[in-house]
């Protein structure tokens, strides 16, 4: 049973935007649940790309002639819709080629600028995904930072109490870092609250979880920079966006100097170009970006409420059905904040062998690993009443998936636990 | 199907599982993609292997290839223990192997057909290379 969002006809529109959910493995229905990872790609999206490539294409804002104009409109109004996706203007968006890129150039260009210095505190949390971790670990050895973390409880969630604590213990925070939902826990973070404690700081939010399900109004946030991917959405790999607050991009020196970012360039010094061009050195992901926009048109035509709505109720029915096995240990918050993707372990099954059974016999396709996120493993490890194996099973739902899809799963798992007893 | 009766036999049992005290040397290897840990004790006579232990947890395929690999192991000298080594990434990697000298191990055939699970397997085998390369030294830790 699809979710109660879609009507029987919309969801079979949905079925066929995504062929693979026709295809077989191993004999069995493929039944996706890997979509944290990447989401599936859409027919409309990909032949709307595959048409601009083939009938539109040139390069972008360096020649006067006919395919430049339409390839530039094009680039050009995918962004106007990236910007009008999460409430910015367009100069305030830069396409990148996805969060680790858009987290590395901000680190690197807050550093260049000053705005960021040796004795300053970068505030993140225990949670986040190695893209939000590794470049502040490592930038902060050359450049004197310190970096402190918002604790997480035993299940990996984050509280307001830890929140709180982070404060009371960290003076000031230049920056703070966060992700808007953990890639491991599901937890959507009370960003609203970390804004509200951390006034005078930066405030980044790495978007890459939660973009694909719920809505981000940067303006609504107060939020001084955003990034995120758009594979995790449905679009093309290897694009994704930086929004910053007009104000905070201008004073920001670029990450990527070279062709297009310039405005006068002689044999000793550069000015630069306007905002967003400034960020956007070199022959850009231009089909990427234009798909990214072609997504935001077709995930508009399902309605993104709806499409939020069905997340929020396919999340709840996953949740509630791997609580009732006894065998399974969930991590993570249990209530509503936990959205879109489970990570749990089976007691005394290794999480590996876990995938490996879901695919080879029900055509389940999960995560298992550390998810980019190994630290937090050791705190997972302490609230964790199993020989926990330093890894989990994870399990993410998108709007193509169903109920059924979830019956399947517990099916599965339940097999799983009889054949390795 | 990879889970074959050998593999989940040998995934289960038990009877290498431990530490040895006087170990002659002590080996540890980590798989870090999948949180996989093993550490190896070894007991030599004169060039002989004369006893494997092993401790860490894993998933199927690695406690399975640890187990199988010890009980190839004992008994044979460390000249052997290479040269069983070579045989085993070889099979791993498609190319011609004796399967002769890799008696059980050659359970793990199909292994070389899920490429994420190779790593699983060989965690034991790189461990053992670290270990046998590591000739000489003291155990790195009493
Ligand atoms: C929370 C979070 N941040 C960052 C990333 C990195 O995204 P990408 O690999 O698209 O740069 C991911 C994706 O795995 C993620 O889940």
């Amino acid at each position: 049973m699809h979710s109660t969002e879609w009507s029987d006809e919309a969801f079979c529109r949905i079925i066929q935007e995504f062929p693979v959910l026709n295809r077989e493995v191993n004999g069995k229905r493929l039944v996706y649940l890997d979509n944290a990872a990447s989401t599936l790609k859409s027919r409309t999206v990909i032949s709307k790309m595959t048409d601009f490539y083939l009938n539109h294409y040139s390069n972008i804002h360096r020649a006067v002639h006919t395919l430049a104009s339409e390839a530039t409109t094009e680039y050009e109004t995918a962004r106007e819709k990236v910007a009008r996706f999460i409430n910015a203007q367009s100069e305030e968006v830069v396409f990148t080629s996805g969060t680790t890129m858009g987290i590395n150039a901000l680190v690197n260009s807050l550093v260049r600028s000053g705005m960021l210095r040796e004795g300053d505190t970068v505030l993140i949390s225990q949670v986040e995904h190695h893209a939000n971790l590794v470049p502040w670990i490592r930038l902060s050895r050359f450049f004197g930072f310190k970096v402190e973390y918002i604790e997480a409880d035993n299940t990996g969630t984050i509280t307001t109490d830890s929140i709180l604590t982070a404060k009371s213990r960290v003076n000031n925070p230049k920056v703070v870092s966060i992700t808007g939902q953990s890639n491991v826990t599901g937890q959507v973070m009370p960003i609203e609250f970390i804004r509200e404690t951390f006034k005078d700081a930066i405030l980044i939010i790495d978007g890459a979880q939660l973009i694909p399900h719920k809505k981000i109004d940067v303006k609504a946030l107060n939020s001084d920079f955003l990034v995120f991917s758009g594979h995790k959405m449905i679009a093309p790999t290897g694009i994704g966006a930086l929004y910053g607050k007009r104000a905070l991009l201008e004073r920001l020196e670029p990450f990527l100097y070279g062709g297009e970012m310039i405005d006068k360039v002689t044999f000793e010094d550069v000015t630069f170009n306007v905002l967003p061009y400034k960020f956007e050195a070199g022959t850009q992901d231009i089909g990427g970006a234009v798909a990214l926009g072609y997504t935001i048109d077709y995930l508009e035509s399902l309605g993104f409420e709806n499409i939020q709505r069905c997340i929020e109720e396919l999340s709840k029915y996953l949740l509630e059905e791997l609580s009732k096995l006894d065998f399974v240990e969930i991590y993570g918050p249990r209530d509503e904040t936990h959205q879109s993707l489970v990570s749990f372990n089976l007691d005394g099954v290794h999480p590996h062998d876990v995938s490996q059974v879901l695919d080879e016999d029900f055509g389940i396709a999960t995560r298992s690993g550390h998810h980019c996120a190994q630290p937090l493993m050791s705190v997972l490890a302490k609230g964790s009443r199993i020989d926990f194996p330093n890894s989990t099973v994870r399990a993410s739902v998108y709007f193509y998936n169903t109920k059924e899809d979830i019956d399947i799963l517990i099916e599965g798992l339940k097999y799983v636990k009889r054949w390795f007893g | 199907m990879i889970y074959s009766e050998f593999i989940m036999d040998y995934s289960k049992l038990k009877k290498f599982h431990g530490k040895i005290e006087n170990a002659h040397r002590i080996e540890e290897g980590k798989n870090l993609s999948c949180g996989d840990e093993v550490t190896l004790y070894f007991l030599f006579d004169g060039d002989k292997i004369s006893d494997v232990k092993f401790e860490g947890h894993g998933c199927a395929i690695s406690q399975a290839s640890t187990n199988a690999m010890i009980e190839q192991l004992i008994g044979k000298t460390k000249e052997e223990a290479f040269e069983i080594l070579k045989n085993v990434e070889n099979m791993m990697f498609g190319r011609d192997f004796d399967d002769q000298l890799l008696g059980p191990v050659t359970n793990f055939y199909d292994v070389k057909n899920y490429p994420m699970r190779v790593k699983c397997f060989l965690l034991p085998w790189k461990t053992l290379e670290l270990a046998l390369n590591g000739e000489g030294k003291k155990p790195l830790k009493e």
